[in-house]
C-alpha cells in the first residue's frame, strides 16, 4: 500500500452542478467528488424521468429489489458516490430558474442531454453562461453540438461501431485453405466502452479550462462528442488508411507481428491466460517456462515469421499446456521465466487479485443501514498521488437528502416557496410513479446468456470489506 | 496552432511507445509547450512499431509515432550518461510536467525516479505510466496490451459468449492509460496551485480499465453473478447485423415507439405487437432476427443510420478506418488536421477529442525528426555554442 496522503483533496473549493444521466458523465461526477469537489447531482422525483441507473440498471442486492430499490442499485452507486442529491423537474419554469441560481455558485456544469432539450430549457451554455461568465461546461453527447449528426441520440453500444472500434476488432475466420484468416464480422468491446472513453477525456478536459480560469479568468465550453473522442483512439488505424488505404484489421487475439499472441484455455471455466511474445527473449521465456527447450530449436517456430506461418501448430501446443494449469498458474510460471502473460480475470477474480488487493483499488462504501446495502468494495481511479487526496468520499446520495443544504443554506430561499414545490413532487425524497422493476431469476438470466454463472454463495467468496 | 487552454505549462515528455507520448500529446493539444526527449540512436519504441507510411518500416514513417507526437519539439539525450543528465535536468528544472512510462524497476536505474528528479525540481509534476503501478507484486511484470487488458478484469467481458475473450483495438489499454494520465496529471497541476509543490502521479493502465467495472463489478458483489461475453443468441438488436454494405448495430433504445422502429426497418410483419415489449422479442427471438435481416437487407448502412437519427432513433453502423477518413460529420465539426511532416509529406490527420467552441486550432505541428530541435532548445534555449553541441553528438550524447 503507498502512505497516506499528506495534503488535502486537489478539488475541494470546486463546487459542480451535475445535470447528467446514465454512465458517461455521472462517472466524471464522482470521480470529481473524489477529488474533493462538491458535486450536486439534479435527480427528479417523476420515476419516468429519473436516471435509469437509479430505475433499471441494477444490479440489485441479491437480484432483489428493497423497499428503496432507487437507491440500491449496484451501477448507480458506482458512478454517484460521494455526490449530493438535489431533486427538481426541469420542465417547470421554477426548477430553470433555480438551476440558473446554481449555476452562479457552482464552478463546472456536467450535461449529457442532446442539443435541443438543454435549448428547450433554456439552459444552453450561452445562456448559463450569462449567469456565470467564468463557467466552465462539458456537454456530452453522442455527436456533439455541431455537424450535420448533431441532432442525433446516441448510445455507447451503437457508438462503438460507427466509431470504427469494429473496424479492429473481430475474430479470424476460416479461409478457403482451412486456415484461419482476416474475418469479415466486426465486433464489439461492449461494456459500454464508448462511455468511459468520454469520462476520461471529459476530465482531462474540464482540469485544463479549470487550470486557464486561474491563469485568467475565463471559462470555456467543452463539446464533447463520443463519436469523435471514440475515433481518436484509433488514429493509428485511421492514418493507416490515410497513408495506405487500408481499411480494417480483424485478426482475433493474434498479433500482425509477434507471435505467440493470443489467449489459451486454462483449468477451470472459461478461464483463458493471455501470452504474448514481443521478441526472441520473450519467446525463449515462453519456452523456458513450458520446460520445452526441444520448441525453442524447432524451425517451424525460428522466428516470428515462421511462427506466424505455423501458429495453428505452435497455438495446439501451448493451449494443451494452459490447459493442464490454472490461469494464475500459467501466468506465474511464464512471468518467473520473463515472458508476458497475464490470467484473462473475471470481475470476481479481480476482487481477490493480490495486485488490485495491494493497490487498494476497490475502496469499501458503508450505506446508512435503511438503505439495504452491505459495505461493499466499489471501483477506484487509475491513478494514486504521493501527495493529494483522492478517494470514495461516500456512498451515493439518497434522492433529494441535500435539498434543504442545497436550496435553503446554498440559494437562502425561502421556506414557504419550499413548500409549494414539494406539493407538486418537485421536492421531495420519493419517487413519483414507477415501481421496482422485475428482477429476472439468475437462473433464467444464466439460460439467456445474460450472465455467464452466478455463486449463491458469494458472500463467503469475497474477501473481508 | 493547438488551443490555448494549457499556454505557459511546459512539459517534458520521456514517454516511449504509446500511453506516454498520448498522454503528452493531449496536454500538448490543450496548449503545453512540450519537449519530447529521445535516446540518442534508436528514439522512441513506437518510431519501430507499424503500420508505417507507405509499408516503409523507416523511423520517421510509423504511423503511430507521426500521430502520438504531432505538437511536440524532440531532442535527443542519454539519460544514462553524466553530460546527458546534466541536459536533462537544466530541461526538467525549467519543466512544470515530467511525463515517463519506463518499467518502474528501470526508471530507477535511471536516475528517473520520482525521488531522484523531485531533487532537482520539488514542484515538478511527475507522471509514471505503467501496466500495473509503482507498487504492489505485479509491478515488475512484463507486460503488453493484451496481458493489461486481460488482468485489468475487462477482457473478459470482450467479444462472444461461445468464443474466447477477445481482445479490443489497437493497444487501447495505453490509450485509456494516457487519457486517464493527463486527466491526473492535470488534477496535480490544479493541486500546485495552492500547495506549491509538486508529486507524483502513479497511474496503472490496468486500473485505468479497471475502473470500467461499474456493472460487471455489483453483478458480482450485489448478486454473486458472473457477467460474462456477449450472449449469440440475441433477437438481432443491440449486436451487428448485415446490411447491403456492411454491419449495422440496429437498437431499441431511446424513447420511439415500437412501430417507429419497425417500420423504418421494413418487413411488414414487424409491427406485430408481439414485438413491441421487450419480454415478447425474447419470447420469438428467432422470428424476430429474421425479420430483421429480411429488413436490413434493403439498406445500406449510411441511408440506414441517417433515417434512424432523423425519427430519434439511436441505430449504429460499422465504420472502417475509410469510412472515418471520408466522415462528412468529422468534417463539419473541423475535426482533421492539416499536418506537413518533412518525410511522409501533408495529410490530414485525427484532431483532439473534443470541440472547443472559441478556440482557434489552426493545423498542427508535425512529430518531431529524431533529434530535430537539438539546436534550438540546447543552443538557443540553454544557452550550449555550436562546438558544445558538435561535441555532444561525437560523444554520442544527443
Amino acid at each position: 500500500m503507498l502512505p497516506a496522503p499528506k495534503y488535502q483533496s486537489p478539488l475541494k473549493n470546486i463546487r459542480v452542478l451535475d445535470l447528467s444521466r446514465v454512465f458517461a458523465m455521472p462517472f466524471a461526477g464522482a470521480n470529481l467528488a473524489d477529488l474533493g469537489a462538491e458535486v450536486i447531482k439534479i435527480d427528479t422525483c417523476q420515476a419516468q424521468f429519473m436516471d435509469t441507473t437509479r430505475t433499471l440498471t441494477g444490479p440489485f442486492p441479491d437480484n432483489r429489489p428493497g423497499e428503496l430499490w432507487w437507491e440500491q442499485g449496484g451501477t448507480f452507486q458506482n458512478l454517484n458516490r460521494g455526490k449530493r442529491s438535489l431533486t427538481l423537474d426541469l420542465r417547470s419554469e421554477e426548477s430553470q430558474k433555480i438551476i440558473k441560481e446554481l449555476v452562479r455558485v457552482c464552478d463546472v456544469v456536467l450535461e449529457n442531454f442532446t442539443p435541443r432539450v438543454m435549448a428547450r430549457f433554456g439552459l444552453d451554455f450561452k445562456s448559463l453562461q450569462a449567469e456565470k461568465p467564468d463557467l466552465v461546461m462539458v456537454s456530452n453527447t453522442g455527436y456533439g453540438h455541431s455537424g450535420p449528426w448533431s441532432s442525433f441520440g446516441a448510445m455507447a453500444s451503437a457508438l462503438e461501431p460507427t466509431h470504427g472500434t469494429g473496424a479492429f476488432m473481430g475474430y479470424m475466420e476460416e479461409g478457403a485453405d482451412g486456415r484461419l484468416a482476416e474475418g469479415q464480422v466486426p465486433n464489439k468491446m461492449g461494456n459500454s466502452y464508448s462511455d468511459f472513453l468520454a469520462t476520461w477525456t471529459a476530465l482531462g478536459a474540464l482540469m485544463a479550462a479549470l487550470l486557464r480560469r486561474a491563469r485568467t479568468g475565463e471559462g470555456q465550453w467543452i463539446d464533447l462528442a463520443m463519436y469523435q473522442t471514440g475515433t481518436t483512439v484509433i488514429g493509428t488505424g485511421v492514418l493507416d488508411f490515410v497513408f495506405n488505404q487500408r481499411r480494417t484489421q480483424r485478426i482475433g487475439n493474434r498479433h500482425p507481428f509477434w507471435s505467440p499472441h493470443g489467449v489459451y484455455p486454462c483449468q477451470g471455466h472459461d478461464q483463458w491466460v493471455s501470452i504474448a511474445a514481443r521478441h526472441e527473449g520473450d519467446w525463449q521465456a515462453v519456452c523456458q517456462a513450458m520446460d520445452m527447450p526441444e520448441l525453442a530449436s524447432d524451425p517451424r517456430f525460428a522466428d516470428p515469421i515462421d511462427r506466424r506461418q505455423h501458429q495453428e501448430e505452435l497455438d495446439e501446443i501451448i493451449a494443451a499446456w494452459t490447459s493442464a494449469r490454472t490461469s494464475y498458474q500459467a501466468m506465474d510460471s511464464l512471468q518467473e521465466a520473463g515472458a508476458p502473460a497475464g490470467a484473462v480475470l473475471t470481475a470476481k477474480q479481480t476482487l481477490t487479485d493480490p495486485q488490485y488487493l495491494d493497490r487498494g483499488f476497490f475502496e469499501t462504501v458503508h450505506n446508512p443501514p435503511e438503505v439495504g446495502l452491505r459495505p461493499k468494495g466499489y471501483v477506484g481511479r487509475g491513478w494514486k498521488f504521493s501527495k493529494s487526496k483522492a478517494e470514495i468520499r461516500g456512498p451515493a446520495p439518497r434522492l433529494g437528502e441535500a435539498n434543504d443544504y442545497v436550496l435553503g443554506e446554498l440559494l437562502g430561499i425561502d421556506p414557504a416557496r419550499l413548500e409549494t414545490f414539494a406539493e407538486d413532487w418537485t421536492i421531495g425524497n420519493l419517487p413519483e410513479g414507477g415501481r421496482a422493476p422485475g428482477a429476472v431469476p439468475l437462473d433464467e438470466q444464466v439460460e439467456l446468456g445474460w450472465i455467464a454463472e452466478y455463486h449463491a454463495d458469494y458472500l463467503d467468496r469475497l474477501p473481508p470489506v | 496552432m493547438p488551443a490555448g487552454l494549457l499556454n505557459g505549462i511546459r512539459v517534458l515528455d520521456l514517454g516511449s511507445g504509446i500511453s506516454g507520448p498520448w498522454c503528452a500529446k493531449i496536454l500538448a493539444d490543450y496548449g503545453a509547450e512540450v519537449i519530447k526527449v529521445e535516446s540518442p540512436g534508436s528514439g522512441d519504441a513506437a518510431r519501430r512499431m507499424g503500420p508505417f507510411a507507405g509499408d516503409d518500416p523507416d523511423p520517421e514513417k510509423s504511423l503511430t509515432f507521426l500521430y502520438l507526437n504531432t505538437n511536440k519539439k524532440g531532442v535527443t539525450l542519454d539519460p544514462s550518461s553524466a553530460s546527458g543528465r546534466r541536459l536533462l535536468d537544466r530541461l526538467l528544472a525549467e519543466a512544470d510536467v515530467l511525463v515517463e512510462n519506463y518499467p518502474p524497476a528501470r526508471s530507477k536505474e535511471l536516475g528517473l525516479d520520482y525521488a531522484s528528479l523531485a531533487e532537482v525540481n520539488p514542484q515538478v509534476v511527475v507522471t509514471s505510466i505503467t501496466p500495473f503501478g509503482q507498487t504492489g507484486p505485479y509491478r515488475d511484470y512484463q507486460a503488453t496490451d493484451i496481458v493489461t487488458y486481460a488482468l485489468s478484469g475487462l477482457m473478459y467481458h470482450s467479444g462472444d459468449s461461445d468464443q474466447e475473450p477477445l481482445r479490443n483495438v489497437l493497444d487501447q489499454s495505453f490509450y485509456v492509460a494516457g487519457i486517464t494520465a493527463a486527466a491526473a496529471t492535470q488534477v496535480a497541476l490544479f493541486a500546485r496551485l495552492t500547495s506549491g509543490e509538486g508529486q507524483h502521479v502513479d497511474v496503472s493502465a490496468a486500473e485505468c480499465l479497471g475502473a470500467h467495472l461499474v456493472q460487471p463489478l455489483p453483478y458480482y458483489n450485489y448478486m454473486g453473478a458472473v457477467k460474462g461475453r456477449r450472449p449469440v443468441r440475441g433477437a438481432g438488436f443491440e449486436e451487428l447485423m448485415p446490411a447491403r454494405d456492411g454491419y449495422v448495430a440496429p437498437s431499441v433504445q431511446g424513447s420511439q415507439p415500437w412501430s417507429t422502429i419497425a417500420s423504418l426497418i421494413g418487413p411488414e410483419e414487424l409491427q406485430d405487437e408481439k414485438f413491441a415489449t421487450a419480454a415478447g422479442r425474447v419470447a420469438h427471438g428467432e422470428e424476430l432476427k429474421e425479420l430483421l435481416i429480411k429488413g436490413l437487407a434493403q439498406w445500406d448502412r449510411m441511408p440506414l443510420f441517417l433515417a434512424s437519427g432523423e425519427q430519434r432513433l439511436v441505430f449504429g453502423m460499422a465504420q472502417d478506418a475509410g469510412d472515418l477518413a471520408h466522415c462528412p460529420h468529422l468534417e463539419a465539426r473541423d475535426f482533421f488536421v492539416e499536418v506537413d511532416h518533412p518525410v511522409v509529406g501533408r495529410a490530414r490527420y485525427p484532431g483532439m477529442a473534443v470541440r472547443l467552441p472559441g478556440e482557434t486550432i489552426t493545423g498542427s505541428q508535425p512529430a518531431p525528426l529524431l533529434g530535430q530541435h537539438n539546436s534550438e532548445i540546447f543552443g538557443r534555449e540553454l544557452g550550449y555554442s555550436t562546438q558544445d553541441l558538435v561535441s555532444l553528438r561525437q560523444q554520442g550524447v544527443i
